[in-house]
């Protein structure tokens, strides 16, 4: 039997170059003796074609006679157009800094060098002195797609069945989210997308507005501390020991800090709407941090304490 | 995902790599068989295999025409292109892989919007469809001396900092030459010609407290740099295993862990940590509080609670 990659090619010169869409009767005539004999070992041997060539991305075309002797025969194609890439019309400089970008961030990736060369680029180096680690997830593209195509999504995340107008994506302390409208909810949310349980659908023919000037980095808050901050809950006071009060003031800066004592301790003012949030950011800080106030705050952080301890 | 790979090769990926490698090679129409071995990475010998192959393929009344193509003394000849001018379009992940690439490192020290590529990435976002940058958005937010480090990495430039480390809970002085700069896991990183240690140790950015540099320059050595990402896969550092509640479950997604057991019926799962400082530990395990136990060092279970004692201590 012939190299299977030579009937692939020829599949694909055939698709691309036919006039008219060809049944599987009239590829197999055209590939004469590349194809088995039996009608069910031809059709199994073209499906399995056919879907190696979907899986490199090909687009194959399909249609379904409809009247007349052979009504119902499906008939293929590949529309030339859809198959190529567009030309980006990238300059050298430009391909270059994207080969930089990609070997400073997506070292090793297999498609993100297949991407590469499919714009025109080399192969990818290796050991950029500034790099990002970027994380990678199954559901990343197609959510893309949908968010680029204004596709509706449906998954399934904290057990429940949701369809989503996919706004955008951020990159934010090292997760991917989602930022989208959840009809479910029929409010806006976020979603972590390691944490998206089944898969992601885009829904067929649906479409959406995003709200105008929509921006992925505006959308939620980066401190955790902050989400699902309410303006009616307090700031908590905490007081924060000479040896970590540098670190304290550099990480809420100097306005936070509302009284700095002679020993050089501070006491700081930190956003506690989020309790858990808070508990964490302030256990961080070990023994040299003190929660004030308010009761509340002071009270979940004994108790919890009080657990450990036991 | 690795570009490595050896054994027999699938026919989808023989068809994939010459569906890149014939536009190339069209474009150029004369090209020595080791540099399309190279740029593509693939022998020379599979390079003649497949180039042969498809010289071979063609319809009727076509046949061996469909690609004229021959080989001689090493050196490829096109002739007159018919099809696979043009590469297969992008897909779906390459399309993602090369736009979060470029958002991600527009986020890095020194990029510039204006600069070649902010403008190939404007090209490569209108040709995927999208309307906006603000849908896809990296966040690398950088601590105080992230762009001082940048510049001492491309300077080869040795500094001195006050560095905080939270295994000894003190500040400490060392000069550095900064070789590496990373983010990783929401937190940048530093790796370091230490002059301490005089090793090449790593670094947490946002614990650098001062940093000037001496005035002394360095030429990097040859040695080239793991990639970053594999710097807790050290042997020599420690590992604890823990049993973590759902609640607890983060840690796996947060932290460099070696594995991670499936959930049991109550949604608990063992993993397995790498430890580089005993004191990070301790504080994380605070955090966690009642949802994680240590399930091989009773040592460190009880000198968390010691911890929460002395931190109870405040409060009565």
């Amino acid at each position: 039997m012939a190299d299977r990659v030579e009937r692939l090619t020829n599949l694909l010169a055939l698709l691309l170059e036919t006039v008219e869409p060809l049944s599987l009767v009239a590829i197999a005539g055209r590939l004469h003796g590349q194809y088995p004999d039996g009608q069910t070992a031809l059709r199994a041997a073209f499906e399995r074609d056919k879907a190696a060539l979907r899986e490199i991305g090909v687009p194959i075309e399909q249609t379904i006679v409809t009247g007349g002797a052979e009504a119902g025969q499906t008939r293929y194609w590949i529309d030339r157009q859809r198959y190529e890439l567009t030309d980006l019309e990238l300059d050298q400089d430009e391909m270059r800094a994207l080969q930089v970008a990609m070997a400073a961030t997506r070292p090793g990736s297999a498609s993100g060098q297949e991407a590469m060369w499919k714009l025109g680029a080399g192969l990818m180096e290796h050991g950029a002195a500034i790099a990002a680690i970027i994380p990678d997830d199954p559901w990343l593209p197609t959510l893309r797609e949908a968010i680029a195509g204004r596709t509706q999504v449906r998954f399934t995340y904290r057990d429940i069945d949701r369809l989503v107008d996919p706004w955008g994506l951020l990159l934010r302390t090292g997760f991917w989210y989602l930022i989208g409208f959840d009809h479910e909810r029929d409010e806006r949310r976020t979603y972590r997308i390691d944490r998206i349980e089944a898969a992601v659908q885009p829904v067929p023919g649906s479409t959406f507005e995003r709200p105008v000037g929509f921006d992925a980095n505006e959308a939620f808050p980066d401190d955790p501390k902050l989400i699902g901050a309410d303006p009616n809950v307090p700031d908590a006071r905490v007081l924060i020991d000479a040896h970590r009060a540098g670190v304290a003031r550099r990480e809420f800066g100097d306005d936070r800090v509302v009284t700095a004592h002679e020993d050089g301790s501070v006491e700081v003012l930190v956003p506690c709407a989020n309790m858990h949030a808070f508990r964490s950011w302030l256990l961080g800080y070990g023994e040299y941090a003190e929660v004030l106030e308010p009761t509340e705050a002071r009270d979940a952080v004994i108790s919890w304490l009080k657990a450990v301890a036991r | 995902m690795s570009v490595e790979r050896r054994g027999p090769r699938p026919a989808e990926a023989r068809l994939r790599r010459l569906l890149v490698m014939l536009p190339w090679l069209m474009e150029r129409q004369e090209v020595p068989v080791a540099d399309v071995a190279s740029r593509f990475a693939l022998t020379e010998a599979e390079v003649v295999k497949d180039l042969e192959l498809v010289s071979m393929c063609g319809l009727p009344p076509f046949v061996d025409e469909l690609i004229d193509l021959y080989i001689d003394e090493g050196v490829i000849y096109v002739g007159v292109p018919r099809l696979f001018i043009r590469p297969l379009r992008l897909n779906s992940i390459e399309a993602f892989e090369l736009l979060a690439a470029g958002r991600a490192a527009m986020q890095l020290p020194g990029a510039d919007a204006q600069g070649p590529l902010g403008r190939g990435l404007l090209k490569l976002a209108r040709a995927l469809g999208e309307d906006d940058t603000g849908v896809l958005r990296v966040d690398l937010a950088r601590p105080g001396f992230t762009n001082d480090v940048a510049a001492a990495v491309e300077a080869g430039a040795e500094v001195r900092m006050e560095y905080w480390s939270a295994s000894r809970d003190a500040s400490t002085t060392r000069v550095i030459v900064p070789r590496q700069l990373f983010s990783d896991r929401g937190e940048w990183y530093v790796r370091a010609d230490d002059d301490r240690s005089g090793e090449l140790r790593t670094f947490r950015v946002d614990r650098i407290e001062t940093m000037a540099p001496t005035g002394r320059t360095v030429t990097p050595p040859d040695t080239p740099l793991p990639p970053p990402g594999e710097w807790f896969a050290d042997g020599s550092i420690r590992r604890v295993t823990l049993r973590l509640a759902p609640a607890a479950r983060w840690v796996a997604e947060r932290y460099p862990i070696d594995d991670v057991s499936p959930p049991d019926a109550d949604g608990y799962v063992t993993v397995r940590l790498a430890v580089a400082s005993e004191r990070w530990l301790e504080r994380t395990l605070l955090r966690l509080g009642p949802n994680a136990e240590v399930l091989d060092a009773p040592e460190l279970a009880t000198s968390v609670q010691a911890t929460a004692d002395r931190m109870l201590a405040r409060y009565r």
